[in-house]
């Protein structure tokens, strides 16, 4: 029955072509705004790391002065003073401190110099973050511990560099000294960039072009390229006096073996910040936490509040196309009084005619829909445009391609409730007598 | 006017007019909130940055090699570019406004006691005559002189500077009860700084929302570490070839250094300002399909209204009543329906504000903002309710006699 009834609807698409045109595009569009801004708001609050997300911990050790107001989130970053300790106390699986480098790769044979972007990590940072290896791997743990010259390079910047041939062992002119490429990254990147996401507006973007070990920065005075806040009266002059001082420009990530982990690791966090305390630092130490990805997320506002904004005006543009559907559907329906009028005298039931007009309105939300996905691509199109981050996410799913079909019938379905329900109740004796 | 009938009439095909009613409510309901919203994006998009935007550029290069003679390139370079023809003027400079990366560095007012505010100031400094080169306007004190300019090597000192040159509105929040500042003291950490000068508005390179846009400090000094960076301020007309032609220049002159960016003022505004002026055309798009799929609506229920009536038409126009009655009939019923939803939208509109006030960083909406939409929506109502009426007026009497 339902497959006849589907081809009535079909068939009534081309009666009152006006209206019904009308119908199928006011869907089509507000299907088309909703699901496209609504695809920018998933991709944009996405899990990046499914598999541990809830396991992997941003320490933050606030080192905040004592004067620092109730309401205030904790530092952002920590000091090398508090990584050190970190590392050298070894909880949990696997633990990398990490900070932002920048500088010149000057490549063999004539190719210009080129400034490249790269992070300052330990060795675990490749397992913690699931970042795949095409070549190599990571550096020993001899060379995380000595800071060894040693490098990994991301898929782009090894092909860019060597070409196709795997580089492992080869020499590169790097940041003004020589490293021995350890490993080659497969392409990665992770949306966000949730292990760096405190450097500014590039969390979308492609991830780094060279990792290297962190005691390595540190011995060639890799200046930090990111944000440096100080507190107090700031450092002494140079590269130690900033890695000796309260200044903040490092992440500092943990992985447990198991979620129920936490507590005990934020234990030993609190012991350490009490043992800090009676050396007189960390005034407001007690504010330190440790926050999973999801959390750090969204403390660092990965979600902006203009993408939540357009997509909740799209979803009440939504709404009023659907409100708008059901008076058209009214409208469609009511000149079909008639056509119900005889239907019902030749013995369909109230039901029989509810369910054939609902399958009508069905088949008007399936059409919207599919022109729906068209416009759904030219709103991903304009939507891209809001910036680099945006652009990176603005990319239609399997998934979504399916919701947006399904959300136009279930609105057309919804909209169709009330039109039905009136079309049903037409009674066959006046409609067969005004004939 | 022959309201009553129109209400009874009105009230005994319900659903119709409540659809549409409903429609109206919610449109103003959006309507009101998102004109407000890109009208407050727009206008942030737009504020001053004080210089000579048009006609300014910031170039910055990284030299990468030890032992770089850093004064001796700074001014190799700036002869090089003063020689050009077309530029107007050139100096060193940290950062430039719009560029949204920066020196950020918090001062107090008169003391560096713990107890006083600190403020956070956008920290620009320069060697050279950073007002002349931004075009910025002084109103009160003056400018460096050579002299007073510091030399700070990074690695065995620290910023300390002297004299400093300050924005009106940073003057006045950290001297709320002063008419002039120069000779005021301000303290970055223990460095005693004296206010020179004071220039009516720089913007900070965030160009951050409210006031904090405009708390910007200059020092005159020059540190020696090896990127060097320059704003350019060109002749009027002559900012795309001086970009391509100094860059080029500068780029061939050294190969110990690399070239990081050259961004123009106009290109730095455009991507400081591209997710708000995105945002708010996403937001125009939204609004004009909003009043299309709602007009529609209405046609098509006015329509509709007027097939139902074909018959009762008929019969008005047989027992006398004139086109002009009939076409003041519906767009009298589209009027009542329309404010009806209007009077309900304007609720809507309010409680959605304080709703997305509450949820997301929205500003409160002014209420006077709502009466032009409310216009617009009964202008809207009646120009989509004008074709049926038309037609409803044009309906022969001898309608009355035909059945239906």
């Amino acid at each position: 029955m339902f497959a006849y009834y589907f081809k009535l609807g079909l068939r009534s698409l081309r009666r009152n072509p006006a209206l019904t045109a009308l119908m199928v595009l006011t869907l089509a569009v507000g299907v088309a705004t909703s699901m496209s801004t609504l695809t920018v708001l998933r991709a944009m609050s996405g899990d990046p790391v499914p598999s541990k997300s809830d396991r992997l911990f941003v320490v933050q050790v606030d080192n905040s002065p004592a004067d620092t107001a109730a309401g205030e989130e904790p530092a952002n970053h920590l000091s090398w003073l508090d990584a050190k300790e970190l590392l050298a106390a070894g909880d949990g699986l696997r633990r990398s401190a990490m900070y932002a480098v920048g500088g010149v790769a000057e490549p063999e044979g004539g190719e210009a110099s080129q400034l490249i972007n790269g992070m300052a990590v330990n060795a675990d940072f490749f397992a913690m973050f699931e970042a795949p290896f095409l070549h190599g791997g990571a550096w020993s743990a001899e060379d995380d511990a000595r800071g060894g010259a040693q490098v990994v390079l991301s898929s782009a910047f090894a092909e860019r560099l060597f070409g196709k041939d795997d580089p492992t062992g080869r020499r590169l002119r790097l940041f003004d000294g020589e490293y021995v490429v350890s490993g080659v990254l497969a392409p990665w990147r992770p949306m966000p960039k949730y292990y760096w996401l405190v450097g500014g507006n590039n969390r979308f973007g492609d991830t780094d072009e060279v990792f290297i070990p962190i005691r390595n920065a540190l011995a060639n005075e890799s200046g930090p390229n990111g944000n440096v806040s100080c507190n107090g009266d700031g450092p002494e002059p140079g590269f130690s006096g900033l890695l000796n001082s309260e200044c903040t420009f490092m992440q500092y990530w943990v992985e447990l073996a198991d979620a129920g982990e936490r507590g005990a690791y934020r234990e030993r966090l609190a012991g350490y910040v009490d043992g800090q305390k009676k050396l007189g630092r960390l005034p407001v130490g007690e504010r330190s936490r440790l926050l999973d990805v999801r959390e750090w997320m969204q403390v660092q506002d990965v979600l902006g509040d203009d993408t939540i904004l357009q997509t909740l005006l799209a979803a009440g543009f939504l709404l009023v196309c659907v409100v708008n559907t059901v008076g058209l559907l009214l409208a469609k329906f009511t000149a079909h009084a008639g056509e119900i009028g005889v239907r019902r005298a030749l013995g369909a039931t109230q039901g029989q005619v509810f369910q054939q007009y609902l399958v009508q309105a069905g088949v008007v939300g399936a059409a919207g829909g599919l022109l729906g996905l068209g416009f759904t691509f030219g709103g991903l199109w304009l939507l891209a445009r809001q910036s680099e981050e945006v652009a990176a996410v603005a990319h239609m799913s399997p998934a979504m391609l399916l919701a947006t079909v399904a959300t136009a019938i279930v609105a057309a379905v919804l909209a169709g409730l009330l039109p039905t329900w009136r079309a049903c109740r037409v009674v066959p004796a006046i409609q067969l007598k005004t004939q | 006017m022959e309201i009553r009938p129109i209400l009874s009439a009105l009230l005994r095909s319900k659903t119709g007019a409540f659809l549409i009613a409903a429609q109206v409510a919610l449109t103003l309901a959006i309507l009101g909130n998102a004109i407000y919203i890109v009208q407050d994006r727009l206008a942030i998009a737009a504020r001053p940055t004080g210089t000579d935007e048009a006609n300014l550029f910031y170039i910055r290069f990284y030299g990468f090699r030890d032992g770089i003679d850093v004064p001796a390139m700074l001014d190799a370079d700036l002869a090089m570019m003063r020689a050009m023809p077309g530029v107007k003027s050139v100096a060193t400079a940290n950062m430039a406004p719009l560029t949204q990366s920066g020196w950020n560095l918090s001062v107090q007012p008169n003391s560096n006691d713990d107890s006083v505010e600190s403020t956070n100031t956008a920290f620009y400094y320069s060697s050279e005559n950073l007002v002349e080169t931004l075009g910025l306007e002084l109103t009160e004190g003056r400018y460096f002189t050579p002299d007073e300019v510091q030399v700070i090597e990074p690695s065995v000192a620290n910023v300390d500077p002297r004299h400093t040159v300050i924005t009106r509105t940073l003057a006045r929040h950290l001297f709320p009860d002063a008419s002039t500042y120069v000779g005021k003291v301000i303290y970055l950490g223990d460095a005693r700084m004296e206010v020179v000068g004071v220039v009516e508005r720089m913007q900070s390179p965030w160009a951050q929302l409210g006031e904090a846009a405009e708390r910007s400090i200059i020092v005159p000094m020059r540190q020696l570490d090896p990127s060097a960076a320059y704003i350019v301020r060109t002749e009027p007309g002559q900012l795309d070839r001086l970009m391509r032609e100094v860059e080029d220049k500068l780029t061939a002159a050294r190969d110990d250094r690399v070239h990081l960016s050259t961004t123009s003022l106009p290109e730095a505004r455009a991507n400081r300002y591209r997710a708000d002026r995105s945002l708010a055309w996403m937001l125009v798009t939204i609004m004009g399909l909003l009043l299309m799929v709602t007009a529609s609506g209405i046609v098509g229920m006015a329509s509709l209204w007027v097939n139902q009536r074909r018959k009762q038409i008929g019969v008005r126009r047989a027992i006398g009543a004139r086109q002009r009655d009939i076409l003041r009939y519906f767009l009298v019923e589209n009027f009542l329906v329309t404010s009806f939803g209007i009077a309900v939208g304007l609720a809507l509109a309010v409680a959605l504000n304080q709703w997305l006030v509450s949820a997301l960083e929205v500003p409160r909406l002014p209420l006077h903002y709502l009466p032009g939409g409310v216009v617009a929506l009964w202008a809207l109502g009646l120009l989509a309710a004008l074709g049926p009426a038309w037609r409803a007026a044009r309906i022969p009497p001898a309608e009355a006699t035909r059945s239906v």
